[in-house]
């Protein structure tokens, strides 16, 4: 399945969301010195779903190596090797490992530098794999952007396309000044992507995925996905036309962006990919309230995963997450009402839409 | 005689820790140090013998108890008291306080008031040393009670398996806050130590200067040639975990042992040499404090400084 929010034009090609990490994992290791990537199983047969494959072979056990079982100490062996001068990459196949890191990377990463008063420094990457679908359960699908972005020193980034990935990552590794979580989405992984070349776009913010004049969506990773379909739907079937804001920079969105959208349709919906309470979606109400309480003609719609834990059964996860035609359905409600009457999508299932995602994992 | 230049030298420094210590007791009533202290008191001649063992391009990663480190290893008695005091001069311009000290010019690579929290980033800059084939290695200090955390655990095996010029520095004062080693510890240090493969040594003599010193380089020669190494030294806190005072009367523990240390502690028995450095340091102390006294108060400006 090929998503493109563009048509393939000059100079464009086409890649898929793991091809674009393992293009910018292999870029950085070419590019500095300094760069190592550690993680459990980075230099294994399946090298973080293929984005790690063969950089081992390719640079050396020195610079691409497995870690025992130890979250908390692999992330404090980042800091201490990112405070001398190295660039660690870190990596989580499941954002759910990465809490047991929360003590190095909330108590030290995102406070050295401050805390020392700029004395340190600690720039590293983490990545980290939300899992969906394919009965993930509770302890392999939570999306901790919310969690991450509280803090403040930590940069929270969520990628939703390979075009993301290489507009960031570069500007990120060995360049970013303190510690940053890109927050990567086991269903985007395998899909394929139409990517330009990137110099032109200002990585680190937030931007518009699809211009709409009637309805904004602000969207995170894969909801981006969604929202886009939602709003080819709509606007297929009854000409509205809904604006797609990817907030891409979750720790520092571009607020600017999201409120001029909203100021011009007056309408909003959130699409995101962990529960609601105190979230994104929390966020991005008060950033707009705060900013001028009469942006909103009515009360916005907010997509986000039922506030509890993850269930494994199909059935119920299928009701968990909001489904394609939730997200047509919203858009449709905030336009027409809730009796708006028109068809949704057939589609119950989002996984449905990304066959090629199949388990274990 | 070398060896008596050499006493002299750490003596000094031992002193110098002391007296700063003792002038933040006489200084705390007035509030004008409004943090935490955690008072070094008694463990000086660890810091002051490793430091000394140590070369001054080797890194020292440390933990909330760590004014001794922070001298014994060169950092500016100037910038310190103004960190103390929350001051702009300070060495982190009053954003770290006691509990933070760092001084990365003179190998101090920050002191984290989380236990155990600072071993694997030593670890981790030892690794970096092994990658640039540097000579340089790095140093985790912890207590006693911080090889109860599982990253102290994650930390050996990793240390083991990756053969990083790391040396393990545990200072011994057989307390975490107000609990003993038997309600805490099943395992002993140095058995648990050799189980990764890692040689370790207990030093009894926490007092002896000297022989800190020369356990040190003996370890920092091992730990040079590529071998992770545990240090363990046995020391004494005379203070209350926390805060400027003595807490023997809380009943949890009795003075015996502290006396017992004292009777051995060079800075009490050698009143002599002591007598003598004595007038010297303090007039560096003061100048210290009138530094700190000086130095300006932090605000809006710096408020949101050095966030990301």
């Amino acid at each position: 399945m090929s998503i493109a929010a563009v048509k393939p034009a000059q100079g464009t090609r086409v890649l898929s969301y793991a091809g674009a990490l393992l293009e910018t994992m292999d870029a950085a290791l070419a590019d500095h010195a300094n760069v190592f990537i550690m993680g459990q199983g980075v230099d294994d047969f399946k090298g973080i779903f293929g984005s790690t494959t063969g950089l081992a072979e390719k640079y050396g056990a020195a610079r691409v190596f497995d870690v025992p079982l130890m979250e908390e100490g692999m992330t404090g062996v980042a800091i201490g090797a990112s405070l001398v001068g190295d660039y660690p990459i870190t990596t989580h196949i499941r954002a759910d490992f990465s809490f047991l890191a929360m003590n190095q990377i909330i108590n030290l990463a995102s406070k050295y530098r401050y805390m020392f008063g700029g004395l340190m420094r600690c720039p590293m990457l983490i990545r980290i794999v939300v899992g969906r679908s394919w009965g993930q359960g509770a302890q392999h699908s939570q999306s901790p952007q919310a969690t991450f972005a509280h803090y403040p020193g930590l940069t929270v980034i969520m990628p939703s396309s390979s075009q993301a990935i290489l507009d960031m990552y570069p500007a990120i590794i060995n360049r970013h000044p303190g510690p940053v979580i890109s927050i990567e989405h086991r269903l985007l992984y395998n899909l394929d992507f139409t990517v330009a070349p990137s110099e032109k776009r200002v990585p680190l913010t937030s931007y518009v995925a699809r211009k709409g004049s009637d309805v904004t969506v602000v969207a995170t990773s894969v909801m981006v996905l969604e929202a886009l379909r939602a709003a080819q739907y709509v606007e297929d079937q009854t000409g509205i036309s809904a604006e797609v804001i990817d907030l891409n920079s979750i720790s520092h969105p571009d607020w600017n962006l999201v409120t001029a959208s909203v100021a011009r349709t007056g309408r909003l919906v959130v699409a995101d990919t962990s529960w609601l309470e105190y979230g994104v979606a929390a966020e991005v109400c008060r950033q707009l309230v705060m900013r001028d309480p009469g942006l909103l003609r009515q009360p916005p719609t907010m997509l986000g995963m039922a506030p509890a834990p993850c269930p494994t059964a199909k059935s119920l996860e299928d009701i968990y997450y909001p489904s394609q035609h939730e997200t047509v359905d919203a858009i449709l409600t905030q336009v027409k009402g809730d009796k708006h009457g028109i068809a949704l999508p057939v589609e119950r299932s989002m996984t449905e839409g990304y066959k090629r995602f199949r388990g274990p994992f | 005689m070398k060896d008596e230049a050499i006493y002299r030298r750490l003596f000094r420094t031992a002193l110098l820790i002391r007296l700063v210590e003792e002038r933040i007791i006489e200084l705390y009533p007035s509030d004008k140090i409004q943090s935490p202290v955690h008072l070094s008191i008694g463990q000086e001649a660890v810091a002051v013998g490793v430091c000394d063992g140590l070369q001054p391009d080797d890194l020292v990663f440390a933990t909330y108890r760590s004014h001794g480190f922070y001298i014994a290893k060169g950092g500016s008695l100037d910038a310190m008291f103004a960190e103390l005091y929350g001051r702009k001069g300070g060495v982190s311009g009053g954003k770290a306080g006691s509990m933070h000290l760092a001084a990365p010019e003179v190998g101090l690579m920050g002191s984290s008031a989380v236990v155990a929290s600072t071993i694997p980033h030593a670890v981790g800059a030892a690794l970096s040393f092994k990658r640039r084939g540097a000579s340089q290695i790095a140093v985790a200090v912890f207590g006693d009670g911080a090889t109860e955390e599982g990253v102290y655990h994650e930390s050996l095996n990793f240390a083991a398996l990756m053969k990083v010029p790391v040396l393990f520095l545990c200072e011994d004062n057989g307390l975490a806050v107000h609990s003993h080693r038997p309600v805490r510890q099943s395992y002993r240090l140095a058995e648990h130590a050799a189980s990764f493969g890692i040689a370790s040594r207990r030093l009894e003599e926490g007092w002896d200067m000297l022989a800190i010193r020369q356990a040190t380089l003996e370890a920092a020669a091992r730990v040079r040639a590529g071998e992770p190494f545990v240090l363990e030294i046995v020391t004494s806190r005379y203070k209350e975990h926390v805060g400027v005072g003595e807490d023997f009367h809380f009943n949890y523990r009795s003075s015996d042992s502290v006396d017992a240390w004292k009777r051995r502690d060079p800075l009490i028995v050698d009143q002599k040499l002591a007598a003598a450095l004595r007038p010297d340091i303090e007039r560096e102390i003061e100048a210290a404090v009138a530094f700190a006294e000086a130095s300006p108060a932090p605000g809006h400006a710096e408020l949101l400084t050095d966030v990301i």
